[in-house]
């Protein structure tokens, strides 16, 4: 039991002035904070997942072939959409409130909200390695980062891999932060932007860079997996408190997304086909995202570390340590053990 | 009175850090949490370096556009519409059929027309600020008393001399309403407007979600308490500027 409770009835401040402004605003508080603890009851072992995920997002294309090629029925699981999110914090607020119990997420927000003890999550599994990329504005000469000096470059937000990826490639070119000007702006708006000249450069997940290409607006500066190879990205989380109820569901969840993720590599092409369906881009531009995506299940510990770390040297994380912090986040035993 | 407006405040503060002690209220951050976040949002910034003065200073360069704006279209627009039934039937079905749009729906067109960042934001509070002081225009041009206007006609005024000297004065306590109104709406459009990005990386709507983005709750309640402040003082000056102004009245 983190929260105390039955204390909120008993301090009865309404009562101390009578009448007027202060009691409703009193009373209004009460019945909030009332409404905050009312909920939280234990339940029984289930089937049942509450699953959310990030719209047209291609790097979590395993949940869609699961659920299409019928994975989770396999594994006698009854898979609820629990909500489709435009970015990963709004997610992670569903978290928050008790709405999810496992989640397709990047590793920035899973790992800011369970550092910042807004959601109590595990990661359990991989989703994806690399599938990102710096796009340039097109006309806009460039050979290398070093060219963006002086310029606007968007991305997704602060402290996100995708900001962590372009500093390091800004460190690579010896540029120095305050010589780039970096702002945030969320991917769909980020092709718009380039296209009228907003912006510069930006650098995004998988579709987004393929469709600056396909729509002539911009070109590719460089993928993230030559910047950091195999960097984590996105990642499987599930409510700490769900996975110790049901061990056994959260198991064959996972034995499902493996599952997934391998079919993801074994047929390319049927899943470029399933990628258009569920991204709603065309499918030349999703083939040619999908070969900047490694699809993969094992978690990649130590990558996950040195962007805590990164998180540390920025102040966004106030952690003793990363690794200590990422043992406590990330659980591998519901990965299918090697035989 | 006075002393109870305070009171209310004191102990709405109190309890919530009551609550907020007691693990009532979940993660909400708690007044002390809010007020530590106003420190670092000054000291530090976020993200580090931006500081909250000059996301604020951004966000009033945008809302006085915007509302400079919306005030020069929309008074004149407005005594024009009272003043005139031809030109009240002619405007009237366009305006009633734009207001109801709320200035959020706009952002998509805005975008495109007028890119990310100051324009596009001003022109959201351009569309906040311009129907509330439009409509308190006619209405006050409406509620001149019919026989001030007579009387000047007698006097032999011209139509112009009327509108000058007898509707718009007649009608500025109901325009000062409009102004109150529109700066207000004008200053709530402005933080949703800034939270698809701006270009400046300045912006108290842009610097909650990026608080939100890197789940720094304390940050998100001080810059609402920003906002609400700020709004609160902007409404007291334009109060106390119609008191300086219209002591004729």
């Amino acid at each position: 039991m983190r929260r105390k409770r039955g204390q909120v009835g008993g301090s009865g401040t309404s009562r101390v002035i009578p009448g007027g402004t202060p009691a409703v605003i009193a009373s209004a508080i009460l019945i909030m904070a009332l409404m905050f603890t009312g909920c939280g009851e234990k339940e029984p072992a289930t089937n049942a997942v509450k699953v959310g995920y990030l719209r047209s997002d291609l790097h979590q294309l395993a949940y869609y072939v699961a659920g299409e090629k019928g994975f989770f029925t396999e594994e006698g699981l009854d898979v609820k959409e629990g909500g489709v999110f435009n970015a990963g914090p709004e997610e992670m607020s569903a978290f928050s409130a008790g709405e999810l119990d496992m989640g397709y997420v990047g590793t920035a927000p899973a790992v800011t909200f369970a550092a910042q003890e807004m959601v109590d999550i595990l990661i359990v599994a991989q989703i994806n390695a690399g599938g990102s990329s710096i796009i340039v504005r097109s006309g806009l000469e460039a050979g290398d980062v070093s060219a963006l000096k002086g310029r606007t470059v968007a991305v997704p937000g602060h402290s996100t891999v995708q900001d962590f990826l372009f500093r390091l490639a800004l460190t690579e070119a010896v540029l120095g932060e305050d010589e780039v000007n970096i702002i945030t702006l969320k991917p769909p708006e980020m092709i718009g932007a380039l296209a009228s000249g907003q912006i510069d450069a930006f650098v995004a997940w998988e579709p987004y860079p393929q469709m600056a290409v396909a729509q002539n607006v911009g070109w590719v500066l460089e993928n993230s997996s030559e910047i950091w190879p195999h960097h984590p990205c996105c990642v499987l989380v599930v409510d700490r408190g769900f996975a110790e109820r049901n061990p056994d569901t959260v198991r064959r969840f996972v034995a499902a997304h493996v599952k997934a993720t391998e079919y993801i590599n074994e047929n390319p092409l049927e899943s470029a086909d399933m990628g258009h369906l569920f991204t709603g881009q065309d499918s030349e531009a999703v083939e040619a995202a999908m070969k900047n995506i490694e699809f993969v299940h094992e978690l990649n510990v130590k990558g996950l570390q040195r962007y805590v770390e990164f998180l540390m040297e920025i102040g966004v994380v106030k952690v003793e340590s990363a690794k200590s912090f990422c043992d406590t986040l990330i659980d591998q035993q519901f990965l299918p053990r090697e035989n | 009175m006075r002393k109870w407006k305070c009171c209310s405040f004191i102990l709405a503060l109190g309890l919530w850090q009551l609550l907020a002690m007691a693990g009532a209220l979940g993660r909400t951050p708690s007044p002390v949490d809010v007020v530590k976040g106003l420190y670092d949002l000054i000291v530090t910034g976020l993200p580090p370096g931006y500081y909250l003065q000059w996301h604020l200073l951004a966000s009033l360069e945008r809302v006085l556009i915007g509302f400079a704006l919306a005030v020069v279209l929309a008074v004149p627009l407005g005594i024009l519409m009272g003043s005139s039934t031809v030109f009240d039937a002619v405007l009237d079905p366009l305006v009633e059929v734009v207001r109801p749009i709320p200035p959020l729906a706009w952002l998509p067109l805005a975008v495109i027309w007028f890119g990310i960042g100051l324009f596009s934001a001003a022109f959201m509070i351009f569309l906040g600020a311009f129907f509330p002081i439009l409509l308190n225009t006619i209405t006050g041009v409406k509620s001149v008393d019919p026989c001030l206007v007579e009387a000047a006609r007698t006097l032999g005024a011209r139509r112009q001399t009327i509108i000058l000297r007898v509707l718009t004065p007649g009608a500025m306590p109901s325009i000062v309403t409009g102004l109150r109104i529109g700066i207000g709406i004008g200053w709530m459009t402005l933080v949703a407007a800034e939270m698809t990005g701006v270009r400046s990386g300045y912006g108290l709507g842009y610097m909650i979600l990026t608080a939100r983005d890197v789940a720094r709750y304390d940050l998100v309640v001080a810059g609402m308490v920003v906002i609400g402040t700020v709004g609160f003082l902007m409404d007291r000056m334009v109060k106390y500027a119609e008191k300086r102004l219209l002591r004729w009245m």
